[in-house]
Order: structure tokens, then sequence, then C-alpha cells
């Protein structure tokens, strides 16, 4: 508040000169002033007053209006509490390419207590604990007689076991609907699917949440009402899963490994047709996650996805198709692959000290050199490898729509140097998963069109951009087909099915630094059929050994390549392949005119 | 003009103060006591003891309690504000410790005679603190920050202790009504600019950060709101009072099915068909004639309230009498937005209706209070 001098000079003396009293002037003075206070007081707590009042009848009047409103309305007539499907099928289904079922849901009923209705506690523990052996009569006993108003006995319920329960004929025993998630193929596509638990639990209902895999990642969209339970489709085939994950599971025992992945996917849309890991587990109850051990070695770890592994040789075919793109090479270069060669500090080696001489660039992925690769490589150069390797998506995890994919990000060298160039050249010092080497693997049998693995359905191919040009994606085409023709993956050879593909058998780094010699992965990247690639296929094995001849085997020719070869024997004609078998030649056989 | 300064022969003595009970307000309380035993009749099905009984017993119990409280003069009241804020205070930490843990989460204390909610005495005993603060805090002081902040403290901790209970509900209301206590007090309009602005940017702040890495509420608490806002996407889940409710409004249309004819509460459609959803009975069964009826009794009493206050040329009995009309607006307001789908569901019975003691015999003393203002304001 502004304080105006309360006694100004010029007035005191005017008023002594009128002979009027200034004190009494001043207390005039001070009254008015105090007046005007109380008035200003006043006035504004009267405004406070009107708003407040306003705000009331603002809300009187809102009230009304919406009582009116609902008052008008159409009486709807009273619903019972709807029972049954409508409330309980409430999440989604999945099903595969051609609408086969991979996740429903099934009713059941959980099983609670309401101790104060009972009748006869007694008689209903020992009934309980016959029906459900792993309950104790005499905790329910304790349980249904102590001072507890409700308890849950089960949280679902067989309709054998309903049927005993209701059989009882306790009041006290009550039922409460239970929708729960079925996988009514076991463990098929378990890694894919994931599963599903319970979230908020009441007694009417309880809310299936996904845990893991596409239920996780689509868990809103499969809940959302709105899609009025319209089904998920996802781009696997049923069948074409079933029969790799058998095959899987018989190159496991044959070759004792302790794991194996195959990854099979259309090389135009991206669509994974198969997604297989091993170990595998049932959704239908997915295990806890392991407290100890290797992480990597648990049921639930998805080495397909999750699982970077230095992937060896199938790598050389980057490079080669590099250096045909940048025109370091052309076909008919030739380059000596002789050594002795020393990089870095470090010789280059090829396998089993082999010499391949002077080759052309398709030699060298036929033959599988390392020198003949480390040379291309160098030319090259880090920084157009590391370019390359990103326009076929090898440096980042695969965007795949389950929660697990984020975890498969590509290991890369620290330093990308000439050294890292060499290795990463032939796969080694690059960690990636299957997944990554499916996908650029179909980027070869496109046309050189980079490929976005999907679990989801496409009706088109993506529109993504070129990671190199279709007359080398050709050629490098040739180069893998050459390579089962006549190089280490002979035993691919499927009749009818003119497969094209590399092996690649790479040590297992030891935890302590440095690589295992006993221990492998072997893998085999292939397309197929070679003259109009459809598919594209990755086989992995971790630790595979084969025992038939003198002394174990483990490169990928002996033991990932039959098994990705029995794999395209069966899953091909599922997927609709025609085989192209040649005549045989007509010897013996006389053309005669009439 | 406070006490102090007129003289107290003006106002009346002995049982002649009777004669000047604000007798229209007494009497619309009574009346809205009867259409809630008259309800609660209907809603157990003509069972006159079951409900309606007791809840007349305590109304009449409420109605003395109200008496008493109206003979007593008015200033003692106001020396007796910081004694009962502290008291409401200490049973509402005692209630942390001895509480008694009934209907999930409220809290109650055992009396013996009777169990008493030290929230809702809170709702009265806080008001009449910060009255007492007003009519002794020098006018031309309110506004300052130094003198806004005890207030704001004194209505911050109850606020807190309730809403560790927890119970939402009563912690906005007592909010709400210390904010408008503040308000009629002519606290600077710019507080309340500032926290209305502040309370609007953290609810865009919390919508925006929905489906961000930084999301500031859990998925199920948005799908609370989503109900709120939608009832209709999940109407056998969260959405089921609100929607049932709204059938029984609708159905009772303008004149209603007749007492004892609603198909929504007699078939048990409706939780808490006594307690905090009376008025769907209502609605459903005297239709919008007699919610509009009800709601015309509410206004009245407000209106009987106000217009007390304006008389007064008390400060702390002004600030008093406007802060219990103000407390009762909120639980009815609350409660029929709440019935009627305007507002999220949160526990707050209708006043004088629903079936309960605690919020009865809370609200009748604070009318008790009005009274007492009333009867000894200077003629």
């Amino acid at each position: 508040m502004i304080r105006r001098p309360l006694r100004p000079l010029a007035r005191i003396l005017e008023a002594r000169a009128k002979g009027e009293s200034p004190d009494a002037i001043e207390r005039e003075n001070i009254r008015l002033r105090h007046e005007q206070m109380r008035d200003k007081l006043r006035q504004r707590a009267e405004i406070r007053l009107m708003v407040l009042g306003f705000g009331f009848i603002c809300a009187f009047a809102v009230v009304g209006a919406r009582m009116a409103d609902l008052a008008a309305s159409d009486p709807e007539e009273p619903r019972v509490r709807a029972s049954g499907a409508s409330i309980l099928a409430q999440r989604a289904d999945i099903v595969d390419r051609h609408g086969r079922v991979l996740a429903t849901n099934m009713e059941t009923h959980s099983l609670y207590a309401h101790p104060q209705d009972m009748i006869d506690p007694a008689r209903a523990a020992r009934e309980l604990a016959r029906i459900f052996p792993d309950l104790e009569e005499a905790e329910l006993l304790e349980d249904f007689t102590g001072a507890r108003k409700f308890l849950w006995i089960k949280r679902q319920l067989s309709p054998e076991q309903k049927q005993a329960v209701h059989d009882i004929g306790e009041p006290g025993l009550l039922f409460g609907p239970r929708e729960m998630r079925l996988y009514p193929n076991g463990a098929i596509a378990a890694h894919v699917l994931g599963g599903a638990g319970f979230g908020r639990e009441g007694v009417h209902a309880a809310e299936v949440v996904g845990r893991a895999g596409v239920e996780k990642t689509f868990d809103e969209r499969l809940r959302d009402p709105a899609r009025g339970g319209e089904p998920l489709a996802l781009s696997l085939d049923l069948t074409v899963q079933a029969a790799a994950e058998r095959v899987l599971e018989g190159a496991m025992r044959i070759f004792n490994a302790k794991g194996a992945a195959a990854v099979l996917m259309d090389v135009h849309t991206g669509e994974i047709v198969s997604l297989v890991s091993l170990p595998d587990f049932d959704p239908n109850s997915r295990p806890a996650p392991p407290t100890e051990g290797e992480p990597g070695d648990s049921p639930l770890f998805n080495r397909a996805v999750q699982g970077v592994y230095e992937l060896g040789s199938t790598f050389k075919i980057f490079t080669a198709a590099q250096a045909l793109e940048l025109g370091v090479a052309n076909e008919e270069t030739v380059i000596d692959t002789s050594g002795p060669m020393r990089i870095g500090g470090f010789a280059i080696r090829e396998f089993r000290g082999k010499n391949y001489g002077e080759q052309t660039v398709e030699g060298i992925v036929v033959h599988s050199s390392n020198r003949g690769t480390a040379r291309l490589a160098l030319e090259i150069g880090a920084e157009n490898q590391r370019a390359f390797l990103e326009r076929l998506g090898l440096t980042e995890p695969v965007p795949l729509e389950m929660p697990e994919a984020k975890g498969g990000r590509p290991l890369l060298p620290e330093r990308w140097g000439d050294v890292a160039t060499v290795t990463v050249s032939y796969g080694h010092g690059i960690s990636v998963t299957p997944l990554h080497l499916a996908a650029a693997y179909a980027t070869i049998a496109n046309g050189g069109r980079k490929v976005v693995p999907t679990l989801l359905r496409q009706r088109a191919p993506q529109p993504e951009a070129q990671a190199m040009s279709p007359e080398v994606a050709a050629q490098a085409l040739g180069m893998l087909r050459r390579v089962v023709t006549e190089g280490t993956a002979s035993m691919a050879e499927v009749r009818g099915y003119k497969v094209a593909g590399k092996t690649g058998t790479a040590d297992k780094p030891r935890r302590t630094g440095g690589y295992y010699e006993d221990k492998v992965i072997a893998t085999f990247a292939s397309v197929f059929p070679a003259d109009d690639p459809a598919y594209a296929l990755v086989v992995a094995l971790d630790e595979p050994v084969e025992t038939s001849g003198d002394e174990p085997r483990r490169s990928a020719g002996w033991t990932a390549v039959p098994v990705a070869a029995e794999l395209i024997r069966r899953a091909a004609p599922l997927l609709g392949l025609r085989p192209e078998i040649e005549p045989a030649p007509l010897e013996g056989v006389t053309l005669t005119a009439n | 003009m406070s006490y102090l300064e007129y003289t107290v022969k003006t106002v009346p003595a002995g049982p002649r103060k009777l004669l000047f009970l604000n007798w229209p307000l007494a009497v619309t309380l009574i009346a809205v006591a009867g259409i809630g035993a008259v309800m609660l009749y209907s809603v157990a099905g003509g069972d006159f003891s079951r409900w309606a009984e007791p809840q007349l017993v305590r109304f009449t119990a409420g109605f003395g309690l109200m008496l008493i409280v109206a003979m007593v003069p008015i200033w003692f009241w106001r020396n007796m504000s910081v004694l009962a804020y502290t008291i409401s205070l200490a049973l509402l930490v005692a209630v942390e410790f001895v509480g008694v843990t009934g209907m999930g989460a409220q809290r109650w204390i055992d009396l013996g005679v009777m169990r008493l909610q030290p929230s809702e005495l809170m709702k009265i005993t806080l008001v009449m603190l910060l009255a007492a603060y007003y009519d002794w805090l020098p006018v031309a002081k309110a506004s300052r920050p130094l003198w806004v902040l005890v207030p704001v403290l004194i209505v911050l901790l109850p606020t807190a202790l309730v809403l560790i209970q927890p119970d939402l509900g009563t912690a906005l209301l007592l909010l709400i009504a210390g904010g408008l206590v503040m308000f009629i007090a002519g606290v600077h309009w710019a507080y309340f600019a500032g926290v209305l602005a502040a309370g609007a940017a953290l609810v865009a702040t919390v919508f925006q950060s929905r489906g961000t890495d930084w999301q500031l509420l859990k998925d199920y608490q948005f799908r609370r709101i989503d109900t709120f806002l939608d009832p209709a996407t999940d109407p056998l889940g969260a959405g089921y009072h609100i929607t049932q409710s709204k059938i029984a409004l609708g159905s009772g249309g303008w004149t209603g099915r007749g007492l004892m004819q609603g198909t929504q509460t007699r078939l048990n459609f409706l939780p808490e068909k006594h307690t905090d959803f009376i008025f769907t009975t209502l609605a459903e069964e005297l239709g919008f004639v007699g919610g509009v009826t009800l709601l015309f009794l509410y206004a009245l009493i407000l209106a009987f309230c106000v217009i007390s206050a304006l008389q007064h040329r008390d400060r702390f009995a002004q600030i008093l009498v406007f802060g219990v009309a103000v407390t009762f607006f909120l639980f009815f307001a609350v409660n029929m937005s709440m019935v009627m789908g305007l507002a999220p569901v949160v526990g707050v019975p209708l006043p004088l209706v629903s079936y309960g003691g605690s919020a009865m015999l809370v609200l009748m003393l604070g009318f008790g209070l009005v009274q007492s203002a009333h009867v000894h304001r200077p003629r």
C-alpha cells in the first residue's frame, strides 16, 4: 500500500491560518482512510463470494443438466452381468500365415473358499486333499477354521477336478472363471510366441498378459477390445516350423550339439517362415528364468535372435561381393592366395594349412580361402567394409517384433584397423545373430535389396534400399551355387532344388580370451532355389561333432550342411516349390519317325 | 470487526437462543434426512429396521449434537479451533498405528460406542482452524508469501496423512476445501492461478508421457483414466459401477418407477447401493423430479448458509460458515458427479442420505457451528 505523508506542512499551516485544529483534521483523515480500506476489503470479499457462488450455480447447472440428459435418454433394459465367452475371450488368437491356430484361449476355473460359509470344513479339507494330492489336509483345515474370510485354493482346475470339487457339495467352495492362454501345438514355435501369464487377478476374472515373444510385443493389440478379437496373423508356417524343429532336434542328437538354431525367411518380403532355437520350452508352462548357470544355455534363450556368434566363413561372400561392387576385382582378376601372410603381427593361415595358389574371386569363395579374402579386404579398406556391412543391416540389432531381438546387438571390433578388417572379412572379430545372417543372404538372393525380417504376414515386398547392384548380387549368387556344386558344401545338394550357400566353421571364443580348439559354431547359410531364389535359410549348430569317421569332424560341411539339406528336402514341398528334375539322358531310347 | 469490539449484550442468552436458531436451515436438513430414510427403507426392500431405523437414530443424535453446539457461543469455538485441529491431527497419526482396517482402505478408530473416522473430523476442524487463522491475521498480510505458507502447511499436513491411508477421495476434498477457504479469505488470486496452471501442466505432462520412455503413470493407471473417459470400453470391469448407474438413471425417466420398483437396485446390479450409490436408486425410483427436488434442497441449505454468512460482520464466523458450506457442497457435488459419470469413482457419500455414521455426525457438527454463528451474531 502506498503511504502518502499524513501531515503535509502546507495543510497544517493552512488549517492554523483558518483557526482549525490540525489534530482534528488528522483524525478525520485517518478515519476516512480506514473506511476506504474496509470498503475495499469488503468489495474484494464480495467479489470472491460472487465467484464462488457462480461456481456453485455452475455445478448445480451441470449436475441438473446431466440428470435431465440421462432422464431423457432411452431406458435401457437392465442387463444381467454377462457370463461366458463374451467377457472371457478378450485376448485375440495368434494364427500362422495360413490361419492355423498358434495361441488361443481356454476357459478354466479357479477355486476359492469362503470359510465362513462352510458347513463341514473338516470334510471339505479331507476331500480337497484327496482330489489335489499337493494340498495338505491339516493346512487346509487350519485355513478353513481360522479368521480368514477368503482364500485361494487353486488358480486353475481341469474340468474333471472341477466336477470332483463340485461333488463335495460344500457351499463355501466357489469357482471363478479364469481365462487361460493355450498353445495347442505345445513347444512348436515356443520362442516366437513367448508365453503369457496372469497380471492382476480378481475373483471373477484375471488379466492375461504377454510375458515374452510376440505375446509381449503385441500385448496391447491382442487385448484391444476395439479390434474385437481379430486374430494376429504371423508369417510363420506351422507345418514348416514343425518340420524344421524335428530336423534340428535330430541333428542335435546325432551331432551331440548343445544347441541349434535355424531361420528360414522369404527373401522378397522378409517374412520369417520358420524360426527355431533349441533347446526350447513349452509356452503353456513357461519356466522361470534360471538364476544360475550360463544364461545363454537356458531353454529360454533364443539362439536365433538373441545369440550373437562369430559366424566365420559365411561372411566371405560379403567381402567378395563388395570387391566386385567397388571394382577392386572383377570376375577375371587373379589373386595370389599363397602364404605366408602377416598382418599386424598375425599370421593369416588357411584351413588345415592348405595353399590354394592363384585364384579368381569365385575360387576364393568356393575354396573358402582366408588369405584371398584378406587380400580383397585390404583393398576394400575398413571404412568401406563397415559401410557395406551397415547397409546389409549387420551392425544394428534386427528390429524384429520380439522383445528379445533387442538383445541381439552385434559385437563389432572396437578398433576397426587393418587387422580387424581382415578378420571381419572372413567372419571373425564380428558377432551377429543367425537372423542377421539370414537377412543378409536374402539380400544377395533377391537382387541386392536390403531386407528387414518380420514376423507378421506381409502382402507385398518391403520398399528397402539397394545394398548392392543386381549384377553383383547375381554374380555372388552364382558363386554360392558353385560352393555347393564344387566346394565345401557338396552335401547341400538336394535333388530338384538348386541350393546355393556358404559354410562357416568358427572356433568358439573362450571367456578368458583366445579360442577353444574343439568347440565350434558350425553354420550353413543358404538360399534356394538358385535359379530364382525364394527363401534364405541359415542353420547353426552349437558345438556339433560328427563321429562316424576315424577322427571327430566338426566342420560345417560335415554337420550344418547335411542338416540344412534335410531341412530343405522336407520344407521345400511344404512351401509349394516344385522340384525341377532334369530329364534323364535319353540313352537306349530310339526316336523313330513313324 | 472482531468480537472484542462489540458488546455481547446484543446476543440472546439462555433457552431464548433456541428462538434465534436458523430454523429454515434446520427444517431443510430434516427434510433431506427424511428423503434419505425413505430411500434406505426402499433400498432394503421395505425393511425399516435394516438401514432406515439406525440412520434415523443417528440423525436424531446428530441433530441433538447440532443444537448443543449451537448453544455454545461461537467465540468459544474459535478459541477451541487450534485444540480441535491438533486433536484431529493426533487422531490421524494414531490411526496409522491403532486403526482398524475396514473396506480395504479406510481406517477407523474404535471408540467403543462408535467407530470414528478421523479424516471426516478433520474436514470440519481444518475449516475451523483456517477461519481462526484468517480472523487473527491482519487482512493486509493475507497475501504475503510467508503468511500464505502457514495455511498451506495447515492444509497439506492432514492431506498427506489421509493420502497415505490411502484415501485419495478424502485427501482431494480436504485439499479443495482448504483452497476454497483461502480463496474466500482473500488471498491474492495469483496464487490460485499459479496452482491451477501448475496442476494443468502436471496433468498435461502426465498425458504427454504416455507411451514414451519416461511414462509417469503405470499402464493400468492410464487404463483407469480411459475407463472413466469412456466406460463403454470396459463395461464389466472398472466401468461397471458407472455404466449400471447410468442405466438406472436412464430407466428412471422423468417421474421414476415408484418406490421399491427400481430394478437395477432390486436385482443387485449395483454395489454400494445403500451408501455411495444411493442416488442411483433415488433417480430410478423417483425419476428426474425426485433428483431435482433433492438438488433443490441442497441448494437451499447452501443458500441459507450463504445468507447467514453475509449477515455476519465477524470474520471468523463468516469464513467458518462458508467453509462448512463448501465442505457440504463438495460432498454432494463429487458424489453426484461420480454417480452420473462426470467424475471418476471415489468413495464419497451423498450427505445426509447415504447410510453411514461418521460423515453424518461430522456434517451435523459443522451445521452446529453454522447455527452457533447464526445465534451469536451481533445485531
